[in-house]
């Protein structure tokens, strides 16, 4: 069962927000909506999260990711539709059932960190514990576990004005991890940091991640830190999801322009992995290896490659060996069977242009036209 | 545009509201006053000094050992002047009127900041209350709540209430909201992020709005004195009437330190109770240097012993006085100890008859209290039945108004001085002027101008619509309306100067002993005849206190005897009236018991039997 669920989710402000559901419902957009004076910020959003998983929410400010990351905890109400936590109906709950099932189980991490000014650093990180009602010594000591999991350990008596930024955000941190919730909501928990501590919380969360396993849903409207942080992604624009799916997926068969647009400015190389890119292992029969041996099946390919890979390997690592060979790279799965290869021509080809979906007319010509091509019969 | 009886519509309100929710009002009253006798009771039993003290301790608590010096030698200077226990009644008035107020403007500025709809009503409401000129509350505030502390209190509630609602509310919705979301978000109730985000960190707007509404008592309370409100506004106005600098001057710079000393110390108690301004002091503290004496501050414990102990001291002390008094009021007589209230506008004779009343009815065992009022809230009062008479009612011209409106409620009690005579007046320097038809035609040397007193005032209207029609003078003067003290001082200013100046002015009158003035002579008899100074009683007194209302209507006083009284007061100090009447009957031997004659002790009994308890 998936940790989170969330059902057709609709969020409409301004006067007669159930109208405005239905007539969205029937087809109409969002400024058709705005033009009788009511917003709509989330139209439309199912997905599901898995136990376990990173799942981020990408979009640009105004694209509701923000909206939809407080109607999963409730702080906002849908207009429509439900959302699901451990399978229970949280948009059917009491306003006390929901404070319940917040104290305990979902924690959010703030943008802007939301410390409280007036509480130390180990009160504001056992707030949560506060809240629930645990005795001073037991939350005093959890606090303390979580700032040190935060990497704060020694900070506990200082003021959160004291702290830098990238401390603050950790004290945020370490108040969601001390409730040992299962859920974490990020609403763009990093996009206030500078870039160096941004990737040093990034490498610190999917560490934590590693261990303790959290359910994760983090917003961000940074592509490149949705793609290392999100085991899945959905893509936000003007309030409708407009692609779900893994970070390959969005760099490799971008829904539309629109998505396709965001991906230029990713690193590719770390994204994209030799699984993603590679063709049938077939391509390359046929082919001569550097010593003019002909490969004729797997077994060749595997003993000429320069490099076997899983197909987990981001495509970084493909460079310098197929620069020092005209033979593609071979990828293998866990029993060493070969179900793939890279050649040459194929990995420079997906470094450039994002790759548009094979239904929509490519809008350059050249080369990439026949990379893109060959990607989509892949 | 059609006349909008607007007006006409709110007095009626106020009389409906006054006839129907008497029993509200009543409740409100006695719950006010009660607070008030409370606190003026606790803050009054100290000897002065030892109060001091006790301010001076809480002081060096909040703010240093210079504000504590400081607060000791500003309270003892109001103990030298003889303002302590106007300064103790003032405090208590603005206490009890900041409690109140606190006690409203802070949850409805909490409500204010969690719906639109309350902001959106209370914001017009607010500034309604703020702007209307305070004095327009004071005499509803009669209506309702009777003369003495509890309409002064009620309206600088009303006066004092915005700023603290306001600032409630802005400090509350000041709040970052990602913080009150970040509360919401881990599951606080909606009552526990308002006491543990919301209110902790409006904290400091919450206490400026606080300082506020104290501030904004204190200039209340000048006003107040006009209804009976006591304390340092009494003596304000006291002075204001009686165009005495000296005595304003004292009582205005006791009225500033008691609002230095709460500004200063709600300021630092803001500090102190915030948590963010404790961390802000604690740092300011670690950076300064300097001698440390001068830094060291008590401790909250042992600033709290030393107030203990001061306070242990106070009421030890509190009590032998109060033994002490309770001897001395064991005086018996008629009155057995009966509580009457005299009111009475600051004029001299109102002054010197009240108090010659206070000491002859104390004499006989009545317990007496007075009231100086402002001369529409002591008719109210009297007809409201708060105060039992007043000796200084100019009938039939003068107060005609007041008559007219309240006879019903009020009893004459007949004349005890006349026949009283209203003028024009010019200082004897002005030769040639004589009569009010030497007036014609010398506009130019009065720059046209005839210095008037208050435009409510019966001899205004007397002098506008009669004797200056017949005496041609219409056009040619203008009266220029002001008030009594303006009048006064404008002629000190000129009489000074030897300038030309004419005056409205009237018979008795000090002005005519302290400088050298002609009445003008009225060939026509526009002025009208003299008025007799009477004695008005509210309903039914002189029924429940036959002996007293057989004195009152068979008093009589000589013009010699009045100004001579009335002189004797003015030398002896203002404060010590009753002192003065004293020694005054005591140089006049038999006056007393003419005008309160009591049966000799064989016919005590009779004299009782003849007034019911």
């Amino acid at each position: 069962m998936s940790r989170l669920q969330a059902e057709h989710l609709y969020k409409v402000f301004g006067r007669r927000p159930d109208e405005g559901v239905r007539k969205l419902e029937s087809g109409s957009d969002r400024d058709e909506l705005r033009a009788d004076g009511t917003t709509a910020a989330v139209i439309d959003a199912s997905f599901a999260v898995e136990p376990g998983q990173i799942f981020v929410v990408m979009g640009l400010s105004g694209s509701g990711k923000s909206t939809l990351l407080r109607m999963l905890n409730g702080l906002l109400e849908p207009t429509a539709g439900r959302v699901l936590f451990d399978g229970q109906d949280l948009t059917a709950l009491s306003p006390g059932e929901l404070r319940a099932v917040r104290s305990a189980k979902i924690s959010m991490v703030f943008q802007h960190f939301a410390l409280f000014p007036h509480r130390s650093v180990l009160e504001n990180a056992g707030y949560g514990l506060e809240v629930q009602g645990v005795p001073r010594p037991e939350r005093d000591r959890r606090a303390a576990e979580a700032l040190e999991l935060a990497g704060l350990a020694g900070w506990e008596k200082s003021w959160p004005d004291e702290l830098s930024g990238g401390m603050q955000q950790r004290v945020g941190l370490a108040r969601a991890l001390a409730t040992d919730a299962d859920l974490l909501l990020m609403d763009e928990s990093f996009s206030a940091l500078d870039p160096l501590i941004r990737r040093d919380m990034q490498d610190q969360l999917l560490e934590l991640q590693q261990r303790l396993k959290k359910t994760i849903v983090f917003i961000t409207h940074d592509l490149n830190e949705a793609m290392r942080l999100g085991d899945r992604i959905a893509v936000m624009r003007d309030g409708r999801i407009v692609q779900l799916g893994t970070a390959e997926d969005i760099l490799v068969t971008p829904a539309n322009d629109y998505v396709a647009s965001f991906t230029q400015d990713v690193d590719r190389s770390r994204v994209l992995t030799a699984g993603a890119i590679m063709a049938d292992a077939e391509a390359a029969y046929g082919t001569r290896a550097d010593n003019g041996k002909e490969l004729r099946n797997a077994k060749d390919v595997l003993a000429a490659a320069p490099v076997t890979v899983r197909a987990d390997t981001p495509i970084i690592d493909l460079f310098t060996p197929c620069s020092t060979s005209g033979v593609p790279v071979a990828v293998i799965d866990d029993e060493g069977e070969l179900i793939g290869v890279v050649p040459r021509a194929r990995l420079l080809a997906v470094i450039g242009e994002p790759m548009t979906p094979a239904e929509t007319p490519p809008r350059s010509t050249g080369p990439e036209q026949a990379a893109t091509k060959a990607v989509a019969s892949a | 545009m059609p006349r909008l009886h607007l007006g006409d519509w709110v007095d009626s309100g106020v009389n409906w509201l006054q006839s129907h929710l008497s029993w509200l009002f009543d409740a409100i009253s006695s719950l006010v006053t009660g607070m008030y006798d409370g606190i003026d009771a606790v803050l009054s039993s100290p000897a002065p000094l030892l109060f001091a003290g006790i301010l001076a301790v809480v002081a060096w608590w909040l703010r240093g050992l210079s504000a504590g010096v400081l607060a000791f030698a500003g309270f003892a200077l109001i103990d030298s002047i003889e303002l302590w226990d106007d300064a103790m009644a003032t405090l208590s008035l603005v206490l009890v009127a900041t409690i109140v107020t606190l006690v409203i403007a802070i949850p409805l500025g909490v409500w204010a900041s969690r719906s639109k709809t309350v902001s959106g009503i209370t914001r017009p409401v607010l500034d309604f209350m703020q702007t209307m000129p305070a004095m327009v509350y004071l005499i509803p505030g009669v209506i309702f709540f009777g003369v003495g502390v509890v309409p002064g209190i009620i309206a600088t509630i009303v006066f004092s209430l915005p700023p603290g609602v306001r600032m409630t509310e802005l400090g509350i919705r000041q709040v970052d909201e990602e913080l009150v979301e970040a509360a919401e978000a881990f599951g606080t109730t909606p009552r526990n992020t308002l006491v543990r985000v919301q209110l902790p960190l409006a904290l400091p707007t919450i206490m400026a709005g606080i300082n506020q509404v104290i501030m904004l008592g204190l200039s209340m309370v000048v006003i107040a004195g006009m209804v009976g409100g006591g304390g340092l506004g009494a003596a304000v106005y006291r002075a204001i009437g009686n165009v005495d600098v000296g005595l304003g001057f004292e009582a205005g710079i006791s009225i500033v330190i008691l609002a230095m000393y709460l500004d200063r110390m709600t300021g630092a108690l803001s500090r102190q109770v915030s948590p963010l301004g404790r961390r802000a002091l604690a740092k300011a503290k670690s950076l300064t240097g300097g001698p440390k004496i001068w830094n060291y501050r008590p401790q909250p414990a042992v600033a709290l012993v030393g107030v203990v102990v001061l306070a242990l001291v106070a009421g030890g002390m509190g009590m032998f006085g109060k033994a002490k008094s309770a001897d001395a009021s064991n005086a018996s007589g008629v009155g057995q100890g009966k509580k009457v209230s005299i009111g009475y506008i600051p004029w001299d004779e109102g002054i010197a008859s009240t108090f010659l009343w206070k000491e002859m009815l104390e004499q006989r065992g009545f317990e007496v209290e007075t009231k100086q009022l402002e001369a529409g809230a002591l008719y109210t009062g009297l007809a409201g039945g708060q105060v039992d008479f007043e000796t200084d009612s100019w009938l039939p011209v003068t107060h005609a108004q007041y008559w007219k409106k309240y006879q019903s409620k009020l009893e004459d009690m007949g004349s005890w001085y006349g026949p009283t005579s209203l003028e024009l007046s010019v200082p004897s320097y002005m030769k040639g002027i004589d009569s009010l038809e030497d007036l014609k035609g010398k506009s130019g040397q009065f720059k046209g101008r005839i210095i008037g007193i208050e435009p409510s005032a019966g001899m205004m209207g007397i002098l506008k619509d009669k004797v200056l029609k017949d005496y041609g003078l219409e056009g040619e003067y203008k009266v220029v309306d002001g008030s009594t003290p303006g009048m006064l001082a404008e002629l000190k200013r000129a009489y000074d100067k030897t300038e030309p100046i004419v005056t409205t002015l009237w018979s008795p009158h000090w002005a005519y002993s302290s400088y050298d003035l002609k009445k003008l002579k009225d060939p026509k008899g526009s002025w009208g005849k003299g008025d007799g100074v009477h004695t008005l009683a509210r309903k039914g007194f002189s029924a429940e206190n036959p002996q007293v209302g057989k004195w009152l209507k068979n008093f009589h006083m000589t013009e010699k005897q009045l100004t001579d009284l009335e002189a004797r007061i003015q030398t002896t100090g203002k404060g010590k009236e009753q002192d003065a009447v004293r020694a005054w009957l005591g140089d006049n031997p038999g006056l007393a018991d003419k005008w309160t004659p009591v049966a000799k002790a064989g016919k005590a009994a009779s004299g009782e039997r003849m007034a019911p308890q």
